[in-house]
């Protein structure tokens, strides 16, 4: 006679139900609505991080008209919250779902493996995995870009930048920016404060101030709000849309911007998903088309010639004639990081650590 | 060397600014007895008010009314649930905290990420035209001097006039002042709207002058520090002022200290505030006497007048 314990119960059903949806990835009928659901952290505004994932969603009832039908939460601050929801949507027949942020992609990483019945796909993250696949930009294409601007256009050949940490993604942001800025003009130099926020516009500010006041006269970041820009413009000094277009609010002192494109990203999990074709994979693009990095407005006060040196390294770097980053390139202490015609690989560049030659502030670790 | 002392002094006044206006407010209610923690929420939803209304009207200064109204509104609610009702007034602060957050991110969903381009002022303008002063004073808005008109007003009120003696027995010991004819629960009610008010034109400041933007949870924490302010002033108004430009500096100072390549821990500055803030309260607390002389006796205590 078998024992049946709660705990044996318990652990045979869970186990059951591992192995029952294994073959749930099936293509959608010919008349079977996606569901797909999208978690934001904060809320969707004009422009900005959340602006751009809405607008990545919002593409999808284009590309597929009448096929899918988008459940949007925005505005989930806490983790756990964003946690419950994943869960919720997954069990509500989402076969496919969006997180936003990296903060997600924890979250994610756990759940995903008790959700086999969704398709989870995270902007920002480490790894792909079973149901979960993960797409980032390389931002550092779009920043060495507004860097060649910033170079021409600098006079006091000091460039300033606002960092909000010192993670990875803006480290290899503002060394391309950087990078780019030399490969005009070999005197600039850049310097930069940390304001330890992803958002506080205050303290944004006054870093701008502190940049201007130390002689610089292009500052560039990674804003979520047009106040960087403002305050340059108050300053006199260019300001650059990094991530973000600012030209509505910034109207004279925005010299260029780009932005983030991630439609590509949601139409491809979407089709992939409605034809039961749908498989792990990490996606990092930068410029050019299905990318997830666009360049946008220029200011009229750029001149031609600048504009035409960056679209023809726009133009290399998507023909992959260009890398910025190609050696030879030192750091900051002039030791030799990278050797000639050498590129960094991307899993080195994904924990960038250290900042270029010609980059003044230091890391808060190295402090 | 002197324009980058200036850029420096002029960037601390105006991130002190915000700080001036909530603590002041803060340490009136304070003064009364009242402990009202939800200084944030109530920041918040200044800012934001204050933020829609000019941007409908196109005035500052009707947005800083708007602000005014909407920040003691904000309080009117703490009043009534913790004065009335006699509710805990921590909990209730909390409360008022973080629902202040909530409902100002409700009500500027639509202005999220977007700007304000404001004028400087004919006054401004004149001002910066004087002699000596006008250069520095000019880079300053209204609302800066205006911080430093309510310092003065606050002082003379509290230490100088009848009204302040007895606002602050109604903090030492209601029960006394209801004793001798006062209307202990009418006087804390307005202290609280006081500080709520306050509380709004910091917030309007910030969402106006500051930044001259609308965020989510713009405020960004300024009002725990003017919570934390009005104890490292000792309740004192003067200090207040002195914390929230020492507060305001520091913040700007390693920016600059940043900008110029020196070598500073970024991450400690940034908790500098809060440090100091626990640093004064170990050292008061140290002392009873200082402790007696400063600290309103009956703060946080609610008032039953039937027993």
């Amino acid at each position: 006679m078998s024992n049946i314990s709660r705990r044996n119960f318990v652990m045979t059903a869970a186990a059951g139900s591992l192995l029952a949806p294994a073959g749930l990835r099936t293509a959608l009928g010919a008349d079977e609505v996606l569901k797909v659901g999208v978690i934001h952290q904060g809320a969707i505004a004009d422009t900005g991080w959340e602006y751009f994932q809405a607008q990545a969603w919002r593409s999808l009832d284009k590309a597929f008209p009448g096929k899918v039908k988008v459940t949007v939460l925005e505005n989930i601050t806490q983790t756990q919250d964003a946690e419950r929801l994943f869960r919720q949507l997954s069990t509500q027949d989402h076969r496919l779902i969006f997180g936003t942020t990296f903060s997600h992609f924890a979250s994610l990483k756990k759940l995903a493996p008790t959700l086999k019945k969704s398709v989870f796909e995270c902007c920002a993250g480490i790894e792909a995995s079973d149901n979960l696949g993960v797409f980032e930009a390389r931002h550092y294409e779009g920043t060495y870009l507004t860097g060649i601007a910033a170079g021409r256009m600098t006079k006091s050949n000091i460039l300033g930048w606002v960092g909000a940490f010192p993670v990875p993604q803006v480290i290899y942001s503002l060394n391309a920016f950087m990078l780019g800025a030399r490969s005009v003009n070999p005197n600039a130099t850049l310097k930069i404060v940390w304001v330890n926020a992803w958002v506080d516009p205050g303290k944004e500010k006054d870093g701008v101030a502190a940049l201007v006041a130390q002689g610089a006269d292009v500052i560039s970041g990674s804003p979520n709000t047009p106040v960087q820009g403002l305050a340059a413009e108050e300053k006199g000094v260019w300001a650059i849309g990094s991530t973000g277009d600012f030209s509505a609010y910034v109207k004279k002192g925005q010299l260029t911007s780009f932005e983030l494109d991630w439609s590509a990203a949601h139409i491809e999990a979407a089709r992939a998903v409605m034809a039961g074709d749908w498989k792990p994979s990490t996606r990092w693009r930068g410029l050019g088309p299905g990318g997830f990095v666009k360049m946008t407005t220029n200011n009229p006060d750029l001149p031609q010639n600048v504009v035409a040196e960056m679209k023809a390294a726009e133009t290399a770097i998507v023909d992959g004639k260009l890398n910025p980053f190609k050696g030879p390139i030192k750091d900051q202490n002039g030791v030799q990081k990278v050797a000639a015609n050498a590129v960094i690989p991307d899993a080195e560049l994904k924990g960038m650590n250290w900042l270029v030659d010609g980059v003044q502030g230091k890391l808060p670790s190295a402090g | 060397m002197i324009d980058g002392a200036i850029g420096i002094l002029v960037a601390t006044v105006v991130a002190g600014t915000p700080l001036v206006y909530a603590a002041l407010g803060e340490l009136v209610t304070e003064r009364s007895g009242v402990l009202n923690l939800g200084v944030e929420g109530m920041m918040l939803c200044g800012a934001v008010s204050g933020f829609a209304v000019a941007m409908m009207t196109g005035s500052v200064w009707q947005g800083v009314g708007a602000a005014m109204v909407v920040g003691a509104g904000v309080a009117f609610l703490f009043g009534v649930l913790a004065i009335s009702l006699k509710a805990n007034q921590v909990a209730v602060g909390l409360a008022l905290a973080i629902f202040g957050t909530g409902l100002s991110s409700f009500i500027g969903k639509k202005y999220v990420g977007q700007a304000i381009v404001l004028e400087p002022s004919a006054l401004s303008v004149a001002v910066g035209k004087l002699p000596l002063v006008g250069p520095l004073l000019g880079q300053l808005h209204p609302l800066v001097w205006l911080s430093w008109v309510l310092l003065g007003a606050v002082s003379y009120f509290l230490y100088r006039t009848r009204t302040g003696l007895v606002l602050r027995a109604v903090g030492e010991s209601p029960r006394s002042a209801y004793a001798i004819g006062y209307k202990v629960v009418r006087i804390r009610y307005l202290a609280t709207l006081f500080g709520g008010a306050m509380a709004g034109v910091g917030g309007a400041y910030i969402s106006l002058v500051y930044t001259s933007l609308w965020t989510e949870g713009l405020v960004a924490g300024r009002g725990w520090i003017a919570v934390g302010l009005v104890v490292f002033a000792t309740w004192r108004p003067g200090r207040c002022l002195l914390g929230a430009y020492l507060f305001g500096g520091v913040t700007t100072a390693q920016l600059f200290a940043q900008g110029a390549g020196a070598r500073v821990p970024t991450e400690l500055m940034s908790a500098l505030p809060y440090l100091a803030t626990i640093i004064v309260l170990v050292l008061i607390s140290r002392d009873a006497t200082l402790i007696r002389l400063n600290v309103p006796a009956s703060l946080g205590k609610p008032f039953h007048a039937e027993n």
